[in-house]
């Protein structure tokens, strides 16, 4: 007599990289169409994962259901990969998937961020995931989903220029900070999610893989190699990035990165370069252990600290 | 009823540009619009009177494209477009259509205007959704509507909502004619007005149809209001058009018994 | 100075973990039992919440969570969502639900009587101090009724049915396994009707009460009755595949029917519109307010609680409090790109530039471009 348990696998607590294979797939067709469809929001079901809701479950349930045992991961938050929320990711991800991590943007296979993509030019290969407080650029003129999804079906795009108008109107300036909307494919709008201005740039013609996930808002979309990501601009009121190329690192004494300010205790201002994994390889090539530095999309410079 | 009229001022060698057939719509088993028929040529302006319930502002808005139709035909001979029965296009085509060839001032200025916009960018609005993509000529452009609206320029860039009603409908009629429709109709377009303001709006409608022939349909309770601007009129009665001819024909001399009750009610 | 490599970060989230645990001290079976058993109201809350009926794993995560109700609900939601879908049960009908109470507002009495069953509605609010003083407090005994009351009680809108008050759609025939599923796909709007009475069955009691409130307020169209409410068991019936349909057991549910009296449109005929919520456990206030904003949500219109896509966006707790805490999150980098805005005007002189002034610049630059093209044509 077949005994059940010769027929049925293993029970183990926990699938590998948690979801199980069910989910994995749904996430993966997502995907796969968020792909054919560059800038298209897709539906999709997010399930709950052990990880609160805002704090990363969209990026993360996409890197899980990429994971695989060998692949590099990094994880960074506000372009550093000791932020707490990245290490906490960071965690999750080598507790259910034993995966190896890197903070080297150029030898990983996976990186999943928040806010920030890295300032060294991603390659073909590459993906990286990132993750999407609210996936709707329209949500500030239209809150209703359902209108919001009608209007990019008939790309009507018209009251996202009125916003930047009325921008110019009041403050004589496009005054949208990060999270800067984008024309994908010349098709459809899209928000790259909260990413500086500056960072924007590096997703146009990219040779990589973007995909960009909510979890709460169960929403996936995507930018895939060499596609075309255009700010939203008027034609002849040019698009500026933060007026960041002319600082310089207090630490490591590179120019030509997005920074983060520092305010010092006598009112001055200190920066430090936000890309953590660049910095710490600049640094180690300067204390003499020599790192592979990869091309930047701007032209970094060090200067003496 | 025939849509033929032999005593409209036309030139026999013209198409008209509006053309309904047979219109209708429904709400549940009330008839809103019934079997009306219109020709409209190209630099008529067509009065439309008639009760509040008539069916004169459904009827409107079906021209507009946004009330749908539960029967009939429209035509406009537009480019491409005049071959095809408009009540039939889709909400994409309806709405890419509309931006193009249409304008339209409704009564209250809250269903045409983001009241909480500014006044140049309404009216750029117009040229964002036609493809305009320079920040430049979308302000010259909605300025240059504006000034042929009568539009104080130093208000250019207030918000209607804290704009007076008359300028309201000035920032309304701006965002209308600001891509040169074929079409302009006109909701009730002074009433609630102060009489004085009610003049000037009517002078700006007058002077901008003698400057640039625009074809226009007026839709008004009010008798001044079409007899000063309308070159044909329709007297509406439950939704059926029940008399129509030239404009002074009709007011100095109507034949049905409504459209006299209606005239002399009001004169 | 050089950069610390990233273990700062690691350090510190793993202490702060700890400090909050080592205030909860250990978690022994014994504790989940005790929750288990005292608890049994705050159990079926979280349970109905977390949409999973289990009240070993409730009080293990209340346990585990120091009774921090949201992240309760997290845990076992996450724990849920990796469990495989063995069988779709069998419909429930009203009337085949053990009621261990049940209410109808709208009648004096009903085919099967009013149940008032186990509740606190006509209790005095009086703290016990004594129990602090040192004395043990113990309920008098229940005494029982001279005749034991139906197992089984027919559904009030079956009458109503009957009497030709309320609609009788007919359900539309989907196969188990074709029923929409929350947990599996994206909430869509409009919703289809199963993802709106199971987001409801999930939904957050405290959201749920607040937006139900607003429309009993009058934030809303239709003024309700409870036409009935219970709190019940029932067997949870699926099919061995030989088709003979077995009980796996008993789960704690509570419904609530919410009936306002509405015209139609076309025929002029008024009758009356049902609202309906379910949901795990038994929960009073959660249903009567779904069941007040399933009505309300037919209606439509532009009140917070007539909006279907406003009230069920709203009304999710795991979303709801993840979002809100996230805020806490660094944002140091948005942070950074709004003041770079905001500087710009002080890199201008101070001076906001008009928008005609922006006009002209774009006019001179475009003029600039054509001029450079020109030679090359």
């Amino acid at each position: 007599m077949t005994r059940l348990s010769t027929l049925a696998g293993t029970w183990e607590p926990m699938s590998y990289a948690f979801l199980d294979a069910s989910a994995k797939r749904e996430v993966r067709r997502r995907m796969l169409k968020a792909l054919a469809i560059p800038g298209h929001q897709v539906p999709y079901a997010s399930r709950e994962v052990p990880i609160a809701r805002g704090w990363g479950t969209g990026g993360l349930q996409v890197t899980l259901s990429l994971l695989r045992p060998g692949l590099r991961v990094k994880v960074i938050d506000q372009g550093a990969d000791d932020s707490v929320n990245a290490v906490n990711l960071r965690r999750f991800m080598m507790r259910t998937a034993a995966v190896e991590q890197t903070t080297d943007a150029l030898e990983a296979d996976i990186i999943q961020s928040r806010h920030r993509i890295p300032e060294e030019t991603l390659a073909e290969g590459q993906i990286l995931v990132l993750q999407v407080p609210d996936p709707e650029p329209l949500r500030p003129i239209e809150p209703d989903m359902s209108t919001a999804r009608q209007m990019h079906g008939d790309a009507d795009y018209g009251r996202m220029w009125l916003m930047l108008y009325e921008q110019i109107v009041r403050s004589g300036r496009v005054t949208q900070g990060a999270a800067y909307p984008a024309m994908v494919n010349g098709r459809h709008v899209m928000t790259p999610s909260p990413i500086p201005r500056w960072d924007l740039p590096k997703l146009h013609m990219a040779r990589h893989i973007t995909f960009l996930s909510a979890g709460r808002e169960k929403r996936l979309h995507a930018v895939p190699p060499f596609t075309d990501v255009r700010p939203l601009v008027f034609d002849d009121v040019p698009f500026a990035v933060e007026d960041h190329a002319t600082l310089t690192c207090a630490k490591s004494g590179l120019r030509g990165t997005f920074m983060n300010e520092i305010p010092l205790d006598d009112g001055g201002t200190l920066y430090e370069t936000s890309d953590t994994g660049l910095a710490i390889k600049v640094l180690s090539t300067q204390g003499g252990t020599p790192q592979p530095i990869g091309t930047t999309w701007y032209p970094v410079t060090e200067t003496q600290p | 009823m025939t849509a033929f009229i032999p005593d409209a001022p036309i030139l026999i060698d013209q198409q008209p540009l509006l053309r309904v057939t047979a219109a209708r719509r429904l709400y549940g088993s009330f008839v809103a619009v019934d079997d009306v028929s219109l020709e409209v040529w190209p630099g008529e302006v067509i009065g439309i009177v008639g009760e509040s319930g008539s069916g004169k502002s459904t009827l409107l808005r079906m021209l507009n494209l946004e009330e749908p139709s539960n029967g009939g035909d429209y035509r406009l001979t537009l480019p491409g477009r005049a071959e095809q029965n408009l009540f039939d296009l889709d909400r994409f085509e309806k709405r890419a259509l509309r931006a193009r060839h249409i304008g339209i001032v409704y009564q209250n200025p809250h269903l045409g205007l983001m009241m909480h916009n500014s006044s140049s960018g309404n009216v750029a609005e117009r040229l964002v959704v036609a493809g305009e993509r320079r920040f430049a000529v979308m302000r010259r452009r909605a300025t240059g509507a504006l000034a042929a609206s009568d539009f104080p320029l130093d208000r250019k860039d207030a918000p209607p909502i804290e704009l007076s009603g008359g300028m309201q409908q000035r920032v309304q009629l701006a965002k209308a004619i600001a891509l040169e429709p074929e079409l302009l109709l006109l909701d009730e377009p002074t009433t609630g007005l102060d009489v004085s303001v009610q003049a000037l709006v009517i002078d700006t409608l007058k002077r901008l149809q003698a400057e640039r022939a625009i074809t226009m349909i007026v839709v008004s309770h009010d008798l001044g209001v079409i007899r000063t601007l309308a070159d044909r009129v329709l007297v509406m009665k439950q939704g059926r058009v029940v008399e129509q001819g030239l404009t002074d024909q009709v007011l100095h001399d109507p034949q049905h018994p409504y459209a006299q009750e209606l005239v002399h009610a009001r004169l | 100075m050089t950069y610390v490599a990233s273990r700062g970060g690691e350090a510190a989230i793993e202490q702060a973990e700890r400090l909050f645990r080592a205030e909860l001290g250990p978690i022994t079976p014994r504790q989940v039992d005790t929750i288990r058993q005292t608890l049994p109201w705050l159990i079926d809350r979280v349970m109905g919440e977390a949409s999973l009926h289990d009240r070993d794993l409730a009080a293990l995560a209340l346990a585990q969570t120091g009774g921090e109700l949201y992240e309760a609900v997290l845990l076992l939601r996450a724990w849920r969502t990796t469990q495989p879908r063995l069988a779709v049960a069998e419909v429930v009908h009203l009337d085949q639900t053990f009621a261990h109470r049940r209410i109808s507002a709208a009648f004096k009495d009903l085919p099967g009587g009013q149940i008032l069953g186990p509740t606190l509605d006509y209790s005095h609010r009086l703290l016990a101090t004594d129990v602090l003083d040192g004395q043990t407090v113990t309920p008098p005994a229940v005494e029982s009724a001279d005749m034991p009351g139906a197992a089984l009680l027919p559904a009030l809108t079956d009458w109503q049915k009957a009497q030709g008050l309320i609609d009788d759609p007919t359900p539309a025939s989907v196969a188990p396994d074709d029923i929409p599923d929350l947990t599996r796909e994206p909430l869509l709007f409009p919703a289809a009707r199963a993802h709106r009475l199971q987001s409801l069955a999930r939904g957050d009691t405290g959201g749920m009460l607040a937006l139900g409130y607003s429309a009993q307020r009058g934030y809303a169209a239709a003024h309700p009755t409870v036409n009935e409410l219970r709190l019940a068991e029932a067997e949870v019936r699926v099919r061995h595949p030989d088709g003979t349909p077995f009980s796996v057991g008993r789960v704690r549910l509570s419904s609530c029917e919410m009936v306002s009296k509405t015209t139609n449109p076309d025929t002029k005929a008024e009758y009356l519109k049902l609202g309906f919520t379910a949901t795990l456990g038994w929960n009073e206030v959660k249903v009567i307010a779904g069941s007040t904003l399933d009505l309300n949500m037919q209606t439509g219109g532009a009140r917070p609680a007539t909006n279907e896509e406003f009230v069920l966006s709203h009304v999710e707790p795991v979303e709801a409090s993840g979002f809100c805490i996230h805020l806490k999150l660094p944002h140091y980098v948005t942070f950074q790109s709004a003041l770079d805005a905001l500087r710009g005007i002080r890199r201008d002189g101070g001076q906001v530039r008009s928008a005609d002034e922006v006009m002209e610049e774009a006019e001179a630059r475009t003029a600039a471009a054509r001029n450079t093209m020109e030679p090359a044509q």
